[in-house]
C-alpha cells in the first residue's frame, strides 16, 4: 500500500493518476529499442449500471475500471500492451516486453512533458456518484410504468440504468501530458409485446455525455411510451414484401445506415490499407449531391463528444462528404502515418485494453430542404423505415445489412400500413448515389459501436431521407 | 496487493459493515495477438489481467461490485458497491451461495505445450498466413487480417461459505481474411481457427480456404425470390445455434422470454437432431470442472433424437423449477453477475460429407456466410432475417455463388425441418455465450429474397 501512495498523487478529482516522472521513464523505456513514438493512456473508471424487469430490480453492478496501456510505433509498426498493476517496477517491465517486440537503438533519451489543459464543453452537473441509488430506481420506476401502462400487449418491459465516470491520463513522447474526464448517463427502454405465441420488443435509449441531468433533458415517460407503441405496432404487422423498391428512412437513429455502410469506410483503419471503396476517392463524387456528412466529436454534451480523443488530440468537426463530394477521412496517429495526414481528433477507444484507432464520434447526414411529409406524399411505393434496428458492413466490398425494427408501407403518398421482419441490404457507396429526397428534421440517436478498438458511445443522426431503390428482404415473398 | 491478502481484508471489512455471505470470483489472464500486414508485423499487443467480482448479502438481498486493481480504495469500493446495490435490490428471487460440491470432475483444458510457443513462432505463423494467401490465386489484391493469438485465464473462487476452487485453460486463435479482385469485383473471404494444440494449426490451409472461398464468390449474382431447400454450412448453422443458445436457457423460460417454456419432454426438433452441452470436453474452449457458482460440472443432452430433455440451469433457476443446477450459471467476465450459459455446446454430427449433402440436396442454395446476426435475429419470436451468400446447386451440383440475397426463417422451424446432418462438426471461437459447434445441416427450405 505504502508504495501506491509514494508513486501517485490525488488530483482534484480525487483521482490517483501516474506521477511525470513515472510517466517519462515509462515512455523512455518503451522508446529503448528504436521505437519512434511511445503513449501512455491510463485510466480509472467507476461506473454503475442497474437492471430492473417489469417494475422490480434485479441487479446492481458497481464498478472501477483501472489500467494502463503502454503503446509504441516504429514506422508503420505498432505495438500495444496493458496491464492492471500500476506500481513502477511492472510498469517499467511492461513497457521493456512490448519494446521487445522492436529492434534499434534509441532514439530519444530525454522528454520533457508540457502539462496540456483540456478546453472543457461537456458540463456535468450531476455527478452520478453523488446521486443515491434510490433516485436512479426513481427514474427507472418511471420509464417502466409508462411502457407497461401504454397497453395490454405490453408483457415484459426491461429497463437498464447506466453511468460512466472515466478520468483518463495522456502522454506521450511528443511531451503531450493531458488528463481528461468523460461522464456518461444512459437509460435502456426495451418493451415486449405479445399476442399469442408472438413476442414483439422494441427498444429506446437515450443516453448523452453529461450525468443524471440528462433526465431534466429527456422525457422518459414519453420515450418509453414510445417503445411500447413500437413494439404494439409490430406484433400486430404483416411480414414486409422482400424485393427491391424505394425505401424512406426516417430521422434520429436510421442515421445508423450511414454509419454502417458508410462511416465506417471513412475510418482511417479501413481507408490506410486501401481496404476502402473510398480509399484514393477525396475530391471525387461518392454520393448524391444532396448528401452532406459530417463528424463533429465538439457538440456540447451529445453521445460520442470528447472534449479529447483517446490519443490526447482535440475533437472536431469533421466535414466528410460535402454535396455528394468525398471531403475528409477520420484519422488516427497510426494511420495519419501511413496516410500522410494529420490525426483529426477521431481516435478512440473502448478502454486501456485497447489500442485507440480512427472511429466515429457524432456521425450524421445534414439537414436538406424538403419536409418529412413532402417525401412521403410524393412516393408512391415505398418501405417507409421509421425505427431502424443495428446492422453490420463488410467495410472491403461496403456490402451492409440492417434490420427494420418498425416500418410501414407507402402506398399513393400515404402511409398504408405496419409491416415487420424487412432487412435492407446492398451496397453503402450505391445507396449513397441513390438517395433522392433529404428532409429537413435532423436528429440523433445513440448506440454503441464496435469495431477494432472496442465497444464505444457513438450518436448516429439524420433528417427523413428517401433512398430511390433497396434490397429488401422478409419472410413473405414480393409484392 | 496479493489476492489472497486482498480476499482477507475485503471478508473482514464486509463483516465489519453487515454483510451476510460473501463471494469473490477472480480472474487472472495474459494474451497475446499479433497482426501481420505487407510481411511486418502490423499489430502486436500483450497483456496481464485480473478482476475481481465480488458479491454480498446484505438484508437478504444480493448486490455486485468489481475491480480491477488491488488497494484499499478497491476495499471500500467492493464493500460500499455491493451493499448499495443489495439494498435496491427487490426480486424475490433466492439466491445461494454454495458451499461446494462433494467432488468435482478432472477437466483437461490447459495445455502446457502451447504456453511455451514463443512470439516469434506466432509471428512466423501470421506471416506464413499472408504469404500463403497471396501464393494462392494471383487475383489475392489484399490480405487485411493475418492475426495469431493466444490467451490463458485462470479462474478462482472463494466465499465465505467454504467454496474454494480454480481452473485453468489455454488457447490460441488465428484468424485470415484475403480480399480478391477481379475487374471491379471484390470479394472477401476468411477462416478462424481455434485449439490448444499448437501442431494443428496449419497456415496454409487456412490460408487457402480463405482465398479459394474469395475467389469462389467472383461472378456472384442473386436469384429470384421464393423457397429454397438450405444447406446451412457448419459454420453458419453453428452462429445460428449460437444467437439461439438463450432459449434453452431456464431463465428465459421462467421469465417468458422463450418460446420452449412447457414444452420439456416434447419433441421440439427433428428426430435426427441430438444437441449436447459438455463442459468436460478435453481441451473444449469453454470447458471447466465448476460453473460460475462453484457447482461441480457434468455432461448432458439438451435434446436427444428431437426431444427436449432440460433447460440449462444455475442454482436459482433450478431452485425455482425443483430440480438440480444443471451446472450452467455463467460468469462471462469477473464484472458480470451470475447468468446462464451453454459451456461446449455443438449438435451431434451425423454420416453425411458435406459433398454428400450437395448431392443429396439436389436443388437449392448453400449458405456459407451470414451478416446481421446481431440484429436481424429475434431470440424471443426465433426470427431471423439475414443477408446472405452462397452458392446456388442444381442437380446436386454447384453451378455458381449467390449474392444479395436474404435468407429468412425461424429457428424453431429450423430444428423441426432439419433433414439431413453432416458429419463435418466444427467450434467456432469461445466467448461469454460458450463454445459452439455445429456440423452443416440440410433444412427442408427456407425463404430466400433476392431478385
Amino acid at each position: 500500500m505504502l508504495s501506491i501512495q509514494q508513486l501517485y498523487h490525488r488530483n482534484e478529482g480525487g483521482f490517483y493518476l501516474l506521477a511525470e516522472s513515472l510517466v517519462t521513464d515509462v515512455i523512455l523505456a518503451a522508446l529503448s529499442t528504436g521505437g519512434d513514438f511511445a503513449e501512455i493512456f491510463m485510466e480509472d473508471t467507476r461506473g454503475t449500471n442497474i437492471r430492473m424487469l417489469n417494475g422490480s430490480v434485479e441487479e446492481g453492478v458497481s464498478g472501477r475500471d483501472y489500467g494502463v496501456g503502454i503503446r509504441i510505433f516504429q514506422g508503420f509498426r505498432s505495438v500495444y500492451a496493458y496491464t492492471n498493476d500500476t506500481n513502477r517496477e511492472n510498469l517499467l517491465k511492461v513497457a521493456l516486453e512490448a519494446a521487445a517486440a522492436l529492434s534499434g537503438a534509441p532514439q530519444l533519451t530525454n522528454i520533457v512533458l508540457q502539462r496540456l489543459v483540456v478546453d472543457r464543453f461537456n458540463p456535468v452537473r450531476l455527478e452520478p456518484q453523488d446521486v443515491p441509488h434510490s433516485d436512479k430506481v426513481g427514474i427507472m420506476k418511471r420509464a417502466n410504468l409508462a411502457a407497461a401502462g401504454y397497453d395490454k400487449q405490453i408483457t415484459q418491459v426491461a429497463i437498464t440504468y447506466l453511468d460512466t465516470d472515466q478520468h483518463v491520463l495522456i502522454a506521450n513522447s511528443e511531451g503531450l501530458l493531458v488528463q481528461d474526464r468523460r461522464i456518461r448517463t444512459r437509460l435502456g427502454i426495451n418493451a415486449v409485446a405479445s399476442k399469442g405465441n408472438e413476442k414483439q420488443s422494441a427498444f429506446r435509449g437515450p443516453g448523452r455525455h453529461m450525468g443524471f441531468e440528462l433526465f431534466e433533458h429527456i422525457d422518459v415517460e414519453e420515450i418509453a411510451k414510445d417503445a411500447a407503441r413500437s413494439a404494439v405496432t409490430m406484433v400486430n404487422a404483416d411480414y414486409a414484401p422482400s424485393g427491391k423498391y424505394p425505401v424512406i428512412i426516417d430521422n434520429e437513429f436510421g442515421g445508423v445506415i450511414f454509419h454502417e455502410a458508410c462511416g465506417h469506410g471513412l475510418e482511417a483503419t479501413s481507408v490506410a490499407k486501401g481496404a476502402s471503396v473510398f480509399s484514393g476517392k477525396l475530391g471525387q463524387q461518392v454520393a448524391s449531391s444532396l448528401v452532406t456528412a459530417v463528424d463533429d466529436g465538439t457538440i456540447p454534451n451529445a453521445w460520442g463528444s470528447q472534449n479529447i480523443d483517446d490519443e490526447g488530440t482535440k475533437t472536431r468537426r469533421n466535414v466528410l462528404i460535402e454535396n455528394g463530394i468525398l471531403k475528409g477521412y477520420m484519422i488516427d496517429k497510426l494511420n495519419g502515418r501511413r496516410m500522410e495526414m494529420e490525426p483529426t481528433g477521431s481516435s478512440r477507444r473502448q478502454s486501456y485494453k485497447f489500442a485507440p484507432t480512427s472511429r466515429m464520434t457524432n456521425t450524421f447526414i445534414c439537414a436538406g430542404q424538403s419536409t418529412k411529409e413532402e417525401i412521403i406524399s410524393n412516393t408512391e411505393y415505398a418501405l417507409f423505415a421509421k425505427h431502424m434496428g443495428g446492422g453490420s458492413v463488410n467495410p472491403a466490398t461496403g456490402e451492409f445489412n440492417f434490420a427494420v425494427a418498425e416500418g410501414y408501407i407507402v402506398r399513393n403518398g400515404k402511409i398504408e400500413k405496419p409491416v415487420r421482419g424487412g432487412t435492407l441490404i446492398g451496397q453503402g457507396s450505391q445507396i449513397l448515389q441513390k438517395i433522392d429526397m433529404v428532409a429537413s428534421n435532423l436528429a440523433s440517436g445513440q448506440g454503441m459501436c464496435g469495431s477494432r478498438s472496442g465497444s464505444i458511445p457513438t450518436d448516429v443522426g439524420q433528417p427523413t431521407i428517401r433512398v430511390s431503390e433497396i434490397t429488401v428482404g422478409g419472410r413473405k415473398g414480393a409484392n | 496487493m496479493e489476492i489472497q491478502e486482498f480476499k482477507d481484508r475485503v471478508f473482514a471489512a464486509g463483516q465489519a459493515a453487515g454483510l451476510e455471505d460473501m463471494e469473490i470470483y477472480v480472474s487472472k489472464s495474459k494474451t497475446f495477438s499479433t497482426c501481420v500486414f505487407h510481411k511486418e508485423v502490423d499489430d502486436y499487443t500483450v497483456s496481464v489481467e485480473q478482476g475481481v467480482g465480488f458479491r454480498a448479502r446484505f438484508s437478504g438481498k444480493v448486490g455486485y461490485a468489481y475491480v480491477e486493481i488491488l488497494d484499499q480504495d478497491s476495499v471500500d469500493l467492493l464493500i460500499s458497491g455491493a451493499k448499495a446495490n443489495a439494498q435496491i435490490i427487490e426480486s424475490d428471487d433466492e439466491i445461494e451461495f454454495f458451499e461446494g460440491s462433494p467432488r468435482y470432475p478432472e477437466v483437461i483444458a490447459y495445455n502446457r505445450s502451447l504456453e511455451a510457443i514463443s512470439a516469434e513462432e506466432k509471428i512466423e505463423f501470421a506471416k506464413a498466413l499472408e504469404s500463403e494467401a497471396f501464393a494462392t490465386d494471383e487475383r489475392v489484391s489484399m490480405v487485411n487480417y493475418a492475426v495469431t493469438g493466444y490467451s490463458e485465464t485462470e479462474v478462482y473462487m472463494a466465499n465465505t461459505k467454504g467454496l474454494e476452487q480454480s481452473f485453468e485453460r489455454n488457447g490460441a486463435v488465428s484468424f485470415v481474411s484475403a480480399v480478391v479482385r477481379e475487374g471491379e469485383q471484390i470479394k472477401t473471404g476468411m477462416r478462424m481457427m481455434f485449439g490448444n494444440n499448437w501442431g494443428e494449426f496449419d497456415a496454409e490451409r487456412l490460408a487457402q480456404d480463405a482465398v479459394r472461398e474469395a475467389t469462389s464468390l467472383l461472378g456472384a449474382k442473386s436469384v429470384p425470390s421464393g423457397n429454397y431447400p438450405i444447406l446451412l454450412r457448419h459454420d453458419v448453422a453453428r452462429d445460428l445455434l449460437s444467437t439461439f443458445a438463450s432459449v434453452f436457457s431456464a431463465e428465459a423460460v421462467q421469465k417468458g422470454l422463450s418460446l420452449l417454456e412447457g414444452r420439456l419432454g416434447q419433441q421440439i426438433a427433428s428426430p435426427r437432431l441430438t444437441l449436447v452441452d459438455d463442459p468436460l470436453l478435453k481441451n473444449g474452449g469453454a470447458s471447466a470442472s465448476f460453473d460460475g457458482e462453484g457447482v461441480a460440472t457434468r455432461t448432458k443432452k439438451v435434446i436427444e433424437a428431437g426431444q427436449l430433455t432440460t433447460f440449462l440451469h444455475n442454482l436459482k433457476t433450478a431452485k425455482k423449477d425443483g430440480v438440480e443446477s444443471t451446472g450452467n450459471a455463467s460468469r462471462p467476465s469477473f464484472k458480470s453477475p451470475v447468468g446462464i450459459s451453454p459451456t461446449n455446446f455443438f449438435i451431434e454430427p451425423g454420416t453425411l460429407t458435406y459433398d454428400e449433402l450437395v448431392t443429396k440436396m439436389g436443388d437449392g442454395i448453400i449458405i456459407i456466410d451470414v451478416q446481421g446476426l446481431h440484429s436481424g435475429a429475434n431470440p424471443v419470436s426465433g426470427d431471423f432475417s439475414l443477408g446472405a451468400y452462397g452458392y446456388l446447386v442444381e442437380n446436386g451440383q454447384i453451378v455458381g455463388p449467390v449474392e444479395q440475397i436474404t435468407v429468412a426463417g425461424n429457428f424453431f422451424e429450423v430444428l423441426e425441418t432439419v433433414e439431413e446432418i453432416g458429419s463435418d462438426l466444427e467450434f467456432g471461437s469461445p466467448g461469454s455465450r460458450g463454445h459452439v459447434g455445429s456440423p452443416t445441416l440440410l433444412i427442408r427450405h427456407l425463404s430466400i429474397a433476392g431478385m
